[in-house]
């Protein structure tokens, strides 16, 4: 069964890597392409999770690379390959410039994200989680002629992998804890560790995660992140990439627990998280903006649920999420490709005039802000009544990121159906032209999502929802008091909001989402490079330069030796010319030395003559020197025995 | 003791007739000559009781002397039995060289320490012999045997008359002429020899008394 | 009959050989001469044979020097043919080729 894991991974990486590398030869048929690869791979994932297969290679020494497919992955799985397929339907659909690169990289990308979901060894995480990374840098930057977007790309890449480090430390303690075993740095085994290995193993572990799903302090990168194409918001920061840190902690939610203090810390965060960015996302004005704010507090309730130990509802938020948010990503970039603008305020009206659309954005909001019967709310409130048993106040701040999500969720939807005024046209155009269609194509991906983000609320709720939580292990479930009051309070919070049309007091601060990245520019970058200057100055100046002083040194050594051999080679011809000359004085020495040469040439020349003469040809004189030589050879041999 | 003077005068016999076929003029003498002392050989090793040997060895000489006085016509011409010859060159060496290695080994043999006999010979010598070369010395047989083989068929291809390299003629000659021209081709090849004979210096009708005289051209060394 | 009187008639026999096969010059003779070498060698074969050792092995050896005589015989009549055939002549002087 492990065939189908490696053709799960195999498929994407290999035709992601052969279109990227192919490059513009490709462009007409790597859109296709790449979506059928996708549906393959979503069949082969749905396939998976029927039949739970599993795989180990050996790898580095002391971790294998394993993946398998366990009941979490198991779930996850078919819901991250139906998210690619759709986007990258999408991405096909609305096209973009060099396909093939795109696609390429898309598809990398997805090959990584499965790797990550099914890995259960902390070397193979790691492998897949540094592929992510630098496959987001590239697709946020895709766009590589504007160097803002580069940068932004850059800004994502460097956040995150900062984050990483946790993930690095968490694997040198569970190396350093297990000793070369054989299953040392599997993720299973981590709540296993001896004492301060753990506790190490869960802080590296919880940076990490919470790097990568954008809470808080970490959560600039996501705002610079909206700087890509859309359809990479769509898939990265609601499905695949900011998920997989809500996935890592999920997974781990064993070691969290096991670690007191680790569970709180998480569940703390991903409330405050949850607060904090409904603040900044009410404060926005910009869609995609907003949308990655919001896509930052809901993976707050996702932490929480890790923190708080509710595994199945967690998971289901994350997968509802999924659809949720891409479907409002996917729509947003429809808007900006159509008319050229994402602020709030220029696309007023903007689904009177293309209503289909229009009704599904509206029927993903819905689900966003947490109206039932849709997914969050559902979801949502597995969460809060897990929360509750937990600690109170958690369960209070959980609700007030409720209510903030109602009402940024409002502020995103208000002014689409409103009538178009007169100055809305001026704001089109403003980020790139538009093209004032959207086709079908466009549509059916997005119509799905937002069907999915209507229905997975059945994920907690009901049979499935029994289902669900006995294969996780979760024990939480709403009562459905607490169900009807919290959909009662999102409706009286989304209702006032829209109709007002979003207008909200901006929260200060909120627009520039706190600060939070120049803070990050002072606390960590500017340190950094300032020590790097001081310490490239200390190696011109000390190390280089002794290094040329040796250099120095040993020149003037080759040249004093040089000297010396002169030197010698002066006294050595004198000698051999004094030695010629003397030489040259004493003919006797060379009439003597020539003559015997030649003395010795002559009798040898005499010697062959002398030595052709026997050979007469003549029969007898043969035979007198065989006679004569065997009768010599006969006496010696005679005299000698 | 008659064995010994027997002995002592087939010794002499041989060694005079060995001088005499090189003091002789004629060929034909020269050859009788040397049967004469191979017999006297053979005779010598009747009295060792190689009776097998000996009997061979007369057999064969006399057979081979007559050979050669057939060479000797072919090569020399018509009178054989008359004509003095004294064909020699470097005498003096030869001689020389024939009496000083005689001198040697005469001293060898006398001054020589010669080992007692192992016995008597004993037995039927001739089956004895065969018997040795049956079995024991088998090897001698089997190396002899192509020898005489090889020797046989060299023998034949050297002297073939056509030579080793011509074709061979798809209509004999002889067939294809006349018979009167083929004698006369016969007889034509008859001449050139005499002809060449005649080129060695040798006068065949009218130079019998400078037959010493006259020799072949090429240098004959004295 | 001793053991010296044989072999000084062998010797005899020999060194007679050699002058002829030393001092003749048609190939014929040449090889009478060698034939009386033979004759001596023979002769002293069987005369170590009959003194020293007569047992029915040793005339094997004889028998050799018998057959090597024929073969001596045939080869060289052979080339004495070639050579007259060739150059018309029984001279040993005329094939001095290997000259040089």
């Amino acid at each position: 069964m492990s065939w189908l894991l490696i053709l799960l991974i195999g498929l994407p990486a290999a035709a992601g890597a052969a279109l990227a590398v192919a490059g513009a030869k490709v462009d007409r048929f790597a859109a296709v392409l790449s979506v059928v690869v996708c549906a393959l791979v979503l069949a082969t994932a749905s396939a998976a999770s029927a039949l739970r297969p599993s795989l180990a290679a050996p790898f580095l020494a002391g971790s294998e690379f394993g993946l398998s497919v366990d009941a979490l992955s198991a779930l996850l799985l078919p819901a991250v390959a139906g998210v690619a397929f759709l986007v990258l339907l999408y991405a096909a659909a609305s096209g973009i410039g060099t396909p093939a690169r795109f696609h390429g990289l898309m598809l990398i990308f997805i090959a990584s994200v499965l790797v990550t979901v099914t890995a259960t060894t902390l070397s193979a995480l790691l492998f897949a989680w540094e592929i992510m990374g630098a496959a987001s840098y590239a697709l946020i930057g895709f766009h590589w002629r504007e160097s803002r977007r580069v940068s932004s790309g850059l800004t994502a890449f460097v956040a995150t992998r900062t984050a990483d480090l946790g993930l690095y430390l968490a694997a040198g303690a569970a190396m350093a804890a297990g000793a070369w075993s054989r299953d040392a740095m599997s993720l299973a085994s981590l709540d296993s560790l001896p004492g301060p290995w753990r506790d190490i193993a869960a802080a590296g572990i919880l940076v990490a995660a919470l790097g990568k799903a954008a809470q808080l302090p970490f959560s600039f990168w996501i705002s610079r992140a909206m700087d890509g194409p859309s359809a990479v918001s769509a898939l990265l920061h609601s499905a695949a990439m900011v998920a997989m840190g809500g996935y890592l902690l999920l997974r781990v939610q064993p070691l969290l627990a096991a670690t007191g203090w680790a569970a709180d810390a998480a569940a703390g965060a991903g409330a405050a998280t949850a607060v904090v960015l409904g603040f900044i996302a009410i404060g926005q004005q910009d869609l995609k903006q907003l949308l990655a704010a919001s896509t930052a507090a809901q993976l707050g309730f996702v932490v929480m649920a890790a923190g708080v130990g509710d595994a199945a509802g967690g998971a289901a938020h994350l997968m509802a999420h999924a659809a949720t948010k891409s479907a409002l990503f996917l729509a947003a970039g429809a808007w900006l490709a159509a008319l050229g603008t994402k602020k709030l305020a220029d696309l007023r009206g903007a689904g009177r005039r293309w209503p289909l659309l229009g009704g599904a954005f509206t029927v993903a909001v819905l689900s966003l802000a947490g109206i039932p019967p849709l997914a969050l709310w559902a979801t949502k409130d597995n969460i809060l009544t897990a929360a509750r048993e937990h600690s109170f106040p958690l369960y209070i701040t959980g609700l007030a990121g409720a209510v903030l999500a109602a009402a940024y969720a409002a502020k995103a939807v208000a002014l689409i159906w409103k009538p178009v005024l007169r100055e809305t046209e001026s704001g089109y155009d403003t980020e790139e032209t538009g093209s004032r269609k959207v086709t079908p194509w466009q549509l059916v991906p997005i119509g799905v999502l937002a069907a999915g983000a209507a229905v997975s609320g059945l994920l907690v709720l009901g049979t499935t929802g029994d289902t669900v939580r006995g294969v996780l292990g979760s024990k939480a479930e709403s009562s459905p008091l607490e169900l009807a009051m919290s959909g009662l309070l999102a409706v009286a919070v989304l209702v006032p909001v829209w109709v007002l049309g979003g207008k909200l007091p901006p929260l200060p601060g909120a627009l520039s989402w706190l600060h939070m990245e120049r803070a990050a520019h002072i606390v960590l970058v500017r340190p950094v490079l300032a020590t790097a200057r001081s310490l490239a100055r200390f190696d011109d100046a000390v190390l280089s330069r002794g290094v040329e002083h040796a250099a120095e040194k040993v020149l003037h050594g080759a040249r004093s030796l040089d000297r010396t051999d002169a030197a010698l080679d002066h006294g050595t011809d004198a000698a051999a010319a004094a030695t010629s000359r003397l030489a040259g004085r004493s003919a006797i020495t060379d009439h003597t030395i020539d003559g015997a040469v030649s003395s010795l040439a002559r009798s040898v020349r005499r010697a062959g003559a002398a030595a052709r003469r026997p050979q007469t040809g003549q029969l007898h004189h043969y035979y007198v020197q065989a006679a004569a030589v065997i009768v010599v050879a006969a006496v010696l041999l005679i005299v000698v025995r | 003791m008659p064995e010994a003077i027997l002995f002592v005068v087939l010794a002499v016999i041989a060694v005079a007739a060995g001088v005499a076929v090189f003091r002789t003029d004629s060929m034909a003498r020269a050859s009788y000559a040397l049967a004469v002392s191979f017999v006297a050989v053979g005779l010598m090793l009747l009295q060792f009781r190689l009776e097998y040997i000996g009997v061979i060895t007369v057999l064969m000489m006399v057979m081979e002397m007559a050979v050669m006085a057939i060479f000797m016509i072919m090569f020399m011409g018509m009178n054989p039995a008359l004509m003095p010859m004294d064909m020699v060159h470097s005498k003096k060496l030869s001689a020389g060289s024939a009496i000083g290695l005689f001198l040697l080994l005469t001293a060898g043999i006398l001054l020589a320490d010669w080992p007692e006999s192992r016995g008597p010979a004993g037995g039927d010598l001739t089956a004895s012999l065969g018997e040795a070369i049956m079995e024991p010395k088998m090897l001698v047989m089997l190396v002899i045997s192509p020898v005489l083989f090889a020797t046989l068929v060299s023998a034949l291809v050297l002297a073939n008359p056509r030579g080793r390299y011509s074709t061979y003629p798809l209509v004999p000659v002889e067939d294809a002429d006349d018979d009167g021209q083929g004698k006369g081709q016969d007889h034509s090849g008859d001449s050139a020899g005499h002809a060449a004979h005649s080129a060695h210096g040798m006068d065949h009708g009218a130079g019998n008394s400078d037959g010493h005289g006259q020799h072949h051209g090429g240098g004959g060394h004295q | 009959m001793t053991l010296e009187l044989a072999l000084i008639a062998a010797a005899a026999l020999f060194c007679v050989g050699l002058y002829g096969a030393l001092s003749q010059q048609v190939v014929v003779m040449v090889m009478m001469g060698l034939e009386l070498m033979l004759n001596g060698v023979i002769l002293a074969a069987a005369a170590f044979w009959w003194f020293l050792a007569p047992a029915p092995d040793g005339q094997v050896l004889l028998l050799v020097v018998i057959a090597a005589m024929t073969v001596e015989m045939a080869m060289g009549f052979a080339v004495a043919i070639l050579l007259h055939r060739s150059r018309q002549t029984d001279m040993t002087e005329m094939a001095s080729d290997l000259a040089g």
